[in-house]
């Protein structure tokens, strides 16, 4: 079987996003947005908390909604009568056409959130910070919770390609998903399934930031999650000592939970195959629609 | 006669409720040029969809050359070249990516896709327009592109759905010149309502009305249909004189006749007379008269009139349009698809 007319599709449709304001607007947002993050908690927040946030941006508040667009409008609207007109008139079949539109807008995700996130993580964890607590983030821990935010991304990505799909109208499958998805994403975290909440999925980040490779949370290259909290109790203890006891602080929300039973297979399948059933209805939605 | 085109009881009705195509039974000689003619929503553009596999019928079946027509037939697709009545382009693209993008969905190798996509901009005139992006096209250079898309990937059969629609006279004379061209080699299926487009390029022609073929057959038996038993004499002279030889060729046998427009005579010959005989003895009158004849010519186009009176006759029929051998044949499944 010829690749050539999925490769085609990518392509026009990579070529489509990129030269569309959306993407570009969003790429520059994320990069002004993650730099104003850095620059406000540099000297204050450790590192895993920080790149905990930044992710947090992507998973949850507020490029969602931008990802959510992005995965709603292939086969939606007034784009139906190009397709069928240009594409689905060709020998093409819309198996092909779905999963190169959904490939593109993957790609294209998941380039603007490494664009922005992996130099961001990257200097926070090379950079000497003054006067905040070293924190244990490995190499690993990184790159496995870049990851997970990718596959997080992969996911809304297919959601939104599904409600599009399956509603036809893109403002209707937007306003469905921000009203359905929210309130199902809040009740889940509620129960701390960081399998199938992304809020969850966040406040876990920061103890896997904290993984090494094997798993085992050694002290090689830096201090145990532990140890730097103790750090940091020690370090406020000498503070209130020296210059008096600071007002009562609210625990930020990457404090909160307990996520010390993180499992990475089961956060891939929560989020792996809900994807893939998603992308399978879609595709047998369209197969079965008149054009 | 081998055929290029075939449907059977070829039924689509959208969500259980709007009838488009009625137990449809098309025959598309291979090498004609085939016009399917019918008024608007007669269901024209949803049997070239269904044909093109973007629909699915509820009941009976299509062939493209022997291949069963569906969304998954892409072997069917890679036979035919579309060209929907407004074609939508993407508008950021230039014709030859456009071109280019359609013709890697044809899987037609770099080698044969480049010198073909510009020897077809150039057979369509838009060689100079290569640099111009498709949302700054006219009606015209976007009709004309559509046709060079249809033919990129050299199909057999040629689906053109209103190809003259909205053009001005010159870009309809190409086109029609071009189907004639083009029929040579293909089988071309022109779906149109523009009657004297058919008159001129088609061989055959089918007459769609509410979903069903009232008629399918040659253009001559089309024709053969038409009782061209009406006659327009233009005159010039007093409307005194002119209502008095209307009044004196309606004494004559056989022969109505009645002034419309003041300078103009409508004759209407009867059945059982002879149409050259009284069409001679109302000249007679004329010349003896105190006028003179401006213009003579049957009352419309010959294939309009002929059109005209299908739909006529197909509406007069009422409830014997109902057709029970059919009903037994097609194994309906109405209901399940949506527009």
């Amino acid at each position: 079987m010829s690749l050539m007319p999925t490769l085609a599709i990518l392509g026009h449709e990579l070529w489509g996003l990129g030269a569309s304001w959306l993407v570009r607007l969003w790429l520059l947002g994320s990069a002004l947005a993650t730099f104003l993050m850095l620059a406000g908690d540099w000297t204050v927040v450790m590192s895993a908390p920080l790149i905990a946030r930044l992710l947090f941006s992507f998973l949850v508040f507020p490029w969602f909604f931008v990802v959510i667009v992005l995965g709603i409008s292939p086969v939606t609207g007034s784009r139906l009568d190009a397709l069928a007109d240009g594409i689905l008139s060709r020998p093409v079949t819309r198996f092909e056409y779905l999963f190169a539109c959904w490939a593109a807008r993957v790609a294209v995700v998941l380039g603007v959130f490494l664009a922005v996130a992996l130099p961001a993580a990257a200097i926070i964890y090379l950079a000497a910070r003054k006067g905040v607590p070293q924190d244990s983030v490995t190499p690993y821990g990184i790159m496995l919770s870049l990851l997970l935010v990718s596959l997080v991304l992969v996911f809304l990505v297919t959601l939104a390609f599904f409600t599009g799909t399956v509603l036809r109208k893109p403002m209707l499958a937007a306003v469905v998903l921000v009203f359905a998805w929210f309130p199902i994403n809040i009740v889940l975290h509620e129960f701390q399934l960081e399998e199938f909440s992304p809020i969850s999925l966040s406040q876990a980040l920061p103890d896997v930031l904290r993984t090494p490779w094997g798993g085992d949370q050694g002290t090689d290259g830096g201090l145990s999650r532990a140890d730097a909290e103790a750090i940091a109790r020690l370090g406020k203890f000498v503070a209130e000592l020296t210059v008096g006891a600071p007002a009562p602080r609210e625990e930020s929300f990457f404090d909160k939970g307990d996520y010390r039973d993180f499992s990475l297979p089961r956060v891939v399948l929560g989020y792996g195959v809900p994807t893939l059933i998603l992308f399978g209805l879609a595709t047998a939605c369209f197969a079965r629609r008149d054009l | 006669m081998d055929l290029a085109i075939r449907t059977e009881h070829l039924t689509k009705v959208y969500s259980g409720r709007v009838i488009a195509v009625n137990d449809l039974n098309l025959e598309v000689p291979v090498g004609s040029v085939y016009g399917l003619l019918g008024p608007n929503g007669a269901g024209k553009t949803t049997t070239l969809r269904l044909l093109l596999g973007l629909q699915r019928p509820n009941a009976g079946r299509a062939y493209v050359l022997g291949s069963l027509c569906s969304p998954a037939a892409t072997s069917v697709r890679q036979s035919i070249g579309y060209l929907p009545t407004h074609p939508v382009f993407p508008g950021h693209l230039r014709p030859v990516e456009y071109l280019d993008l359609l013709g890697k969905l044809s899987r037609i190798p770099s080698e044969v896709r480049k010198p073909r996509l510009t020897s077809l901009l150039r057979a369509v005139g838009l060689l100079s327009a290569t640099n111009q992006r498709i949302r700054t096209f006219s009606t015209g250079m976007r009709t004309r592109l559509g046709i060079a898309a249809s033919l990129l990937a050299d199909p057999p059969v040629l689906l053109w759905d209103e190809p003259t629609a909205g053009l001005d006279p010159a870009a309809r004379r190409f086109t029609l010149d071009l189907i004639t061209d083009l029929a040579r080699t293909r089988t071309v299926l022109v779906a149109t309502h523009i009657l004297s487009d058919i008159d001129q390029i088609c061989d055959y022609v089918g007459v769609m009305h509410e979903g069903r073929m009232i008629f399918s057959g040659s253009m001559r038996e089309m024709k053969q249909r038409l009782r061209c038993d009406d006659f327009s004499l233009e005159l010039d002279g007093s409307p005194e004189e002119i209502r008095r030889v209307a009044e004196q060729a309606a004494a004559l046998p056989g022969v109505t006749a009645a002034v419309r427009d003041t300078h103009t005579i409508v004759v209407q010959v009867g059945n059982g007379f002879s149409r050259a005989a009284a069409m001679a003895a109302v000249l007679n009158l004329i010349d003896a008269g105190n006028v003179s004849l401006q213009s003579l010519g049957s009352g419309q186009n010959e294939t309009e009139y002929a059109y005209l009176q299908l739909l006529q006759e197909d509406v007069a029929h009422g409830f014997r349009r109902f057709d029970l051998t059919s009903a037994h044949v097609a194994d309906a499944n109405i209901g399940d698809s949506g527009p």
